[in-house]
């Protein structure tokens, strides 16, 4: 992906253990959703990656490739990212791609951190974390219905009276 | 004198209270979202046994405006002045963060010149944040009527004298929308460096006397020492960066080890405690101002010559295009690591971004609050909430 | 006057108390309502601004500004307030504190009433001006009220002691509990903070610490913790109430500067001017020196504070009472509050002063 280079033992883990073939220029390698939190033990304690970074969920909706060919179904990404502190700090940075009633694993029980971001994420996006202790809404009040960062919520939906 | 509830030194912040045996008679005390030194609008319930904390549950989004939102149907210009208005009090670090996204993204050079001024004019923003941060944190601990009056008071006077010299350069005080893709929008003049030299002066005289007058007072250092410990382990864990993570020992500088702007020319020296509690962040804190004093200094005489605006200047909104790609960018704000993630192809046929995060630090910073607060008293917990430094505008956006 | 110096006995005593208390009162409340300009002004020059500069000139009609805006307010009693008791507490701090102000001798002639017990009746009123807050604290039916007026009750009675031993070194010093005799005797044998050296001074900054602690005032203003507990106790207070609260500390604050300036300050004692001058003096100056403590310092946390008065505060008063003792006893045995031979306390009759006194 831009803006990030990966280390290189980031690269022969994520090649060697998890399978990951692609490492394009622009996005972040696609991992398989069911070795995320895998993924997230072994940087941590093996390669040092001890500070939790962040969790970026998008929607995507259902596009047609305009050459032909499948439609890509509407499903979700989420992006995490995991810090080496100290010298030569780098990020490591991988998606993981969703169907849209899967369920990603949480990574509460390694990072503390991954509470809020991961709560922000179901509350504005409706990704669903499994094995999350409070998964709730976070920014929104707790009754609100719907995802506001969905493609297909309009920014003009009217919000309820206040109580 | 036994708790109702034992506090284990990793506090379980899930903890169910109604598991207690009923005399326990905890009080429930809402601190915010109205309160005098919530810094914001945020909100903490405490579970108090007397007047020992043993639970505290923080309620976020009070400030929640749709930043990220709104930001998928504005061009790349137009969020610039948006994302102003998340770390209100640093605005420079969110303008530099989303601008290095942009460039990230866009694959734009920013030219060697705009880089020194985009450090410089970060230096000085650090510089008055952690001013800032001073005056109202001895507010919180001495009251508004009061000796922290007093602190508060000398420290936004310092505070005005670098807000002048935004204001020379960019024309506002505050919320500069200075920054650019590729660049500054506003240059700086020949005069301006000898105007930094003498605010710089003044203020390099004063800083030693804010620092005596906190950590010389008997009655500070007894109110910080030991109060809102945070482990080192249990920081990384939680994601938190800058001074907090710094005052518990871990040596962990975005400047110094993963540099960006000028930083890979000068070298800056990362100034940790050990002992995690909010006089080591204190310390930390007013040190920092004093090293950020000299980066500036070093730099300011040798500001190289060359464009100020590596891309041409953006006349329409919809010049700037990205139909693909995702880039990340972060920066060492007051608070830690300030970071944008952007994914390239939205709204305008790629002139919007279609999904814009921003990583801010005081969100992890206050997510500490359930693991630290319990065991310590109410008034505790005001200045543990004072010295984590944080901005509800960010935490919410 | 002249007429009334006539009227002697219990009715004269209730005439002079009458007159001489509507005097005092008056003047105090006017100087406790101009304290608040020159708070304003004092901190504000130690902050390196101007205060109040608008109202009137230099700002000198400011706290007829404040009273006028806080009268016109509308005085909002919680609906599940204790009503009663929650009217009852505001006017309540104001009378104790001004009931104090009755033994202070200002003048060989101002003094409303000279009691032979002043020193235990300034004490008790004292202990009794913790009531009114925690009244409040429970009245308003509020976390925070409640936790200042606890906080409060904590301090307040816990302050009690080192304040009465504090004040019982002049006592035992002078050998009299009438305020106007401690300040005859300072007259004639020094002023107890210089003279006998060591357990006067330190007396009297246990004297000091003790009454700020009992007045509210910061380092030990836990109860009114601004930047914790919202407003603390007076939370709920609105309007005039919240006024009678604001005024009663600072009135607190003054009869604390000239009750220390009585005991410790020789009084009225000194050279070339009347009596009244000095003590007025005096009374200013350690007032002016109580702002100067609240806007330096920054505050005690409730346990610190309670470390600090147990730990320290009391064990340091027995001392010094002990010592003073010692002094007494051993080292000036002959002395009396007048200089002359061992008598019994009613050899001066103790009239009230209409008529000459005997200096």
């Amino acid at each position: 992906m831009k803006g990030v280079v990966l280390d290189k033992k980031v690269v022969a883990l994520l090649g060697e253990r998890f399978g990951v073939e692609e490492f394009p220029d622009d996005v972040p390698p696609l991992l398989d959703g069911t070795r995320h939190f895998e993924l997230a033990r072994a940087l941590k304690d093996e390669i040092g990656y001890r500070l939790y970074g962040f969790c970026v969920a998008s929607h995507w909706l259902e596009t047609t490739p305009k050459k032909g060919g499948d439609p890509d179904p509407e499903h979700y990404e989420v992006a995490t990212g995991l810090r080496a502190p100290g010298k030569r700090s780098t990020l490591a940075v991988w998606r993981v791609r969703l169907s849209m009633d899967e369920e990603i694993e949480s990574l509460v029980p390694l990072f503390a951190g991954a509470d809020w971001q991961e709560r922000e994420q179901y509350d504005l996006v409706g990704v669903r974390f499994a094995n999350h202790p409070d998964l709730r809404r976070l920014m929104m009040p707790e009754d609100w219905e719907g995802h506001p960062l969905r493609k297909d919520y309009a920014i003009e939906t009217a919000c309820p009276p206040w109580r | 004198m036994a708790l109702a509830v034992e506090i284990p030194d990793r506090v379980d912040p899930y903890l169910d209270i109604d598991e207690y045996e009923p005399e326990a008679d905890l009080m429930v005390l809402n601190l915010g979202p109205q309160h005098p030194s919530t810094h914001g609008v945020f909100h903490v319930k405490l579970f108090l046994d007397g007047e020992i904390i043993i639970k505290a549950v923080p309620y976020a989004g009070y400030l929640h405006r749709g930043v990220e939102k709104l930001c998928e149907k504005l061009m790349f210009t137009q969020i610039t002045p948006i994302v102003d208005k998340n770390d209100y009090v640093s605005p420079m670090m969110n303008e530099q963060a989303i601008n290095m996204a942009f460039e990230a993204l866009l694959g734009v050079e920013v030219p060697r010149r705009a880089r020194y001024v985009r450090t410089i004019e970060a230096e000085l923003q650090r510089i008055a944040s952690h001013l800032l941060w001073l005056g109202t944190f001895g507010m919180d601990l001495g009251g508004a009527l009061g000796g922290g009056a007093t602190i508060f008071m000398h420290c936004f006077r310092e505070r005005e004298s670098i807000l002048d010299l935004f204001e020379e350069v960019t024309g506002c005080r505050f919320h500069y929308n200075t920054h650019t893709i590729g660049g500054n929008r506003h240059d700086i003049t020949p005069g301006w460096a000898d105007h930094v030299k003498q605010a710089l002066d003044v203020i390099d005289q004063r800083i030693p006397e804010y620092e005596s007058l906190m950590t010389g007072n008997r009655i500070f250092v007894e109110r910080t020492r030991g109060v809102g410990v945070l482990k080192a382990e249990l920081a990384m864990e939680l994601g938190i960066t800058g001074p907090m993570l710094r005052a518990a020992g871990v040596s962990h500088d975005l400047r110094r080890h993963a540099p960006y702007h000028a930083y890979d020319e000068i070298k800056v020296k990362v100034q940790t405690e050990k002992a995690g509690d909010s006089l080591a962040r204190t310390l930390v804190r007013i040190r920092e101002m004093s090293e950020s004093s000299r980066i500036v200094r070093e730099l300011i005489d040798n500001v190289p010559e060359g464009p100020i605006c590596g891309h041409k200047p953006i006349k329409i909104a919809t010049q700037e295009r990205a139909q693909s790609g995702q880039a990340y960018a972060c920066l060492e704000s007051p608070r830690g690591e300030l970071g944008t993630y952007v994914i390239g192809g939205g709204a305008n046929k790629g002139a919007s971004p279609y999904r814009l995060k921003i990583r801010p630090p005081s969100l992890h910073a206050v997510s500490c609050l359930p693991y630290v607060l319990p065991g310590h008293t109410v008034s505790d917990a005001v200045t543990i909430l004072g010295s984590t430094d944080p901005i509800i505008g960010e935490v919410d956006r | 006057m002249k007429a009334l110096a006539g009227i002697s006995g219990f009715g004269g005593a209730l005439l002079h108390g009458a007159v001489y208390g509507i005097l005092i009162v008056t003047v105090l409340m006017t100087v406790t309502a101009w304290s608040i300009w020159f708070e304003r002004k004092f901190s504000g020059r130690m902050q390196s601004r101007l205060g109040p500069t608008l109202v009137g000139p230099a700002g000198l009609l400011q706290p007829l500004a404040d009273a006028l805006k806080l009268l016109q307010k509308e005085s909002i009693v919680p609906a599940s307030a204790d009503k009663a008791l929650f009217r009852l507490a505001p006017p309540l701090t104001v009378l104790f504190a001004l009931g104090t102000a009755a033994v202070i001798p200002f003048s060989p002639k101002v003094i409303a009433a000279d009691l032979d017990v002043g020193v235990l009746y300034l004490l008790a009123l004292s202990g009794l001006m913790v009531f009114p807050v925690w009244i409040a604290g429970w009245a308003s039916n509020n976390k925070y009220s409640l936790l200042g007026g606890m906080r409060a009750v904590a301090q307040g009675i816990s302050y009690e002691v080192p304040l009465v031993l504090a004040a019982m070194v002049p006592v035992v010093l002078s050998g009299s509990m009438k305020l106007s005799e401690i300040v005859r005797f300072q007259r004639h044998h020094g002023w107890f903070i210089a003279w006998p050296p060591g357990p006067g001074l330190l007396a009297f900054v246990l004297f000091f610490m003790a009454s700020l602690a009992e007045a509210n005032r910061i380092p030990f203003d836990i109860p009114e913790a601004e930047s914790e507990l919202v407003a603390g106790v007076t939370t709920e207070y609105t309007g005039m109430e919240f006024g009678l609260f604001y005024l009663s500390e600072y009135l607190h604050t003054l009869i604390v500067s000239a009750v220390a300036a009585a005991l410790f300050f020789g009084g009225w004692d000194g050279p070339f001017a009347p009596g009244l001058f000095w003590m007025v003096l005096k009374t200013l100056l350690l007032f002016g020196s109580i702002f100067w403590i609240r806007w330096t310092l920054l505050r005690f946390r409730s346990d610190q504070l309670m470390v600090i008065c147990w730990k320290y505060l009391v064990p340091g008063g027995l001392v010094l009472v002990m010592a003073a003792a010692v002094w007494v006893q051993f080292i000036t045995p002959n002395q009396t509050a007048t200089g002359m031979a061992p008598a019994a306390p009613s050899a001066v009759p103790a009239q009230p002063l209409f008529h000459e006194e005997v200096p």
